[in-house]
């Protein structure tokens, strides 16, 4: 596996287990590790049973988790931009803008936003302080979503960027008899701007996308949605030159199930981890069973076993 | 005869475009330079209209530099009929 490890899957199969497991697992070979939470539900404080939060905090030895907040990090760019402001718009404005800000900073998509920024910037800012940073991500429509807005939102950068470029010079030409300074398009502030979100949007995407530097891990249960939804989803990871080499099926169910309501529940899931085999033939699969406690930390490194076979 | 004439006419045509009687020629670009500038206020901040734009938290941080334009190109583009009609160009000019 490559140093950033993405997990994704269905709601409820077991992303953070499987990603807190293989954490652990990669801390037991001495790894320093970073574990991300995207999730606006967090999940990790419920396994490691401790107040994480959004900073980085040491859970043991080469082993540190970060929950980002999506309110907070909104609110920490909107505070920038009302502090930027002051300098810049006269007072009377201010106080309208403010309003407008706080408005857009609990719109719907401005939480998507929130999150893809700060963990954009926790993978370059720590990449080189730690081994292996685990992302453990929102249900698999998000995960998807967050991967495909550096290209969607790229293509209305771009937009944006010409459209200003265009009404600059028009201005510039209807204005050139008074001003023979430097052209005010090289210092638009705006287009200044947009061109730095650009660049960012564009690190952005070569990160997620580069093959020697990210793996994606899908995990499912051996039942039909988790299998579909996956199948849909390594096809659509296809399209974004995201190739998925692992899968992990949690929950299995121990051979030993007695009572005829679990040797049915058995016989249908044989079922089912022969359509795996099958499918997804060409990926390494992992397997974990399912246990008869809560997940903590002192099960954890049982469960980590299981990915002994993996790098 | 014929000859004089085109001259006369070729030179008129030279004069105007260099000296831009009624400043014709100028108005037309600030015109179009103005309707390019509501254009892109509302590609950032259609958002306050209720059209969605998926860069519209992104394009927050340009309020600033953009905020005193903001409340004229609001009151233009609401009080619009049509929207083709109305623009910041047909105001000034």
């Amino acid at each position: 596996m490559n140093k950033l490890v993405f997990f994704g899957g269905k709601g409820g199969v077991g992303k953070t287990t499987a990603s807190s497991a293989y954490a652990y697992h990669c801390t037991e070979k001495g790894e320093k590790t970073l574990l991300v939470s995207t999730d606006p539900a967090h999940s990790l404080c419920d396994i490691f049973e401790r107040k994480i939060g959004s900073r980085i905090t040491k859970i043991k030895e080469n082993l540190y988790a970060f929950e980002i907040d999506p309110e907070e990090e909104s609110k920490k760019y909107i505070n920038n931009i009302k502090k930027n402001m002051k300098d810049i718009v006269s007072p009377i404005i201010v106080k309208e803008i403010e309003r407008q800000l706080d408005a857009a900073a609990v719109s719907p998509g401005s939480d998507e936003s929130a999150v893809f920024d700060k963990l954009m910037e926790i993978i370059i800012d720590y990449q080189k302080d730690y081994d292996r940073i685990i992302i453990d991500t929102a249900p698999t429509g998000h995960t998807l979503r967050l991967l495909s807005l550096p290209e969607l939102l790229g293509g209305w950068m771009d937009k944006l960027i010409e459209k200003r470029k265009k009404a600059m010079e028009l201005y510039e030409m209807a204005t050139r008899e008074d001003k023979k300074m430097e052209s005010i398009i090289e210092k638009d502030p705006v287009l200044s701007k947009l061109n730095e979100r650009k660049a960012k949007m564009e690190r952005a995407r070569e990160i997620l996308t580069d093959g020697n530097l990210v793996s994606f891990v899908f995990v499912l249960n051996p039942e039909k949605l988790p299998i579909e939804e996956t199948k849909k989803a390594v096809n659509t990871l296809e399209k974004y030159n995201i190739h998925i080499k692992e899968l992990i099926v949690n929950r299995i169910l121990p051979i030993s199930s007695e009572g005829k309501f679990w040797e049915n529940r058995k016989k249908l899931e044989d079922k089912y981890m022969k359509e795996i085999d099958e499918v997804f033939s060409n990926k390494q699969l992992i397997k974990i069973p399912l246990i008869d406690e809560d997940v903590k930390m002192d099960n954890l490194r049982h469960i980590s076993q299981y990915f002994e076979g993996l790098d | 005869m014929e000859n004089r004439r085109e001259i006369f006419d070729n030179l008129k045509e030279f004069l105007k475009s260099a000296f831009d009687f009624k400043e014709n020629s100028m108005h037309h670009i600030k015109k179009e330079a103005y309707d390019e500038m509501d254009n892109f206020m509302l590609l950032c901040f259609g958002d306050l209209l209720g059209i969605p734009v998926p860069t519209a938290y992104y394009t927050l941080e340009l309020l600033p530099y953009l905020a005193e334009d903001l409340e004229g190109w609001e009151r233009r583009i609401m009080a619009r009929k049509s929207v083709y009609g109305d623009r910041w160009g047909d105001f000034c000019c």
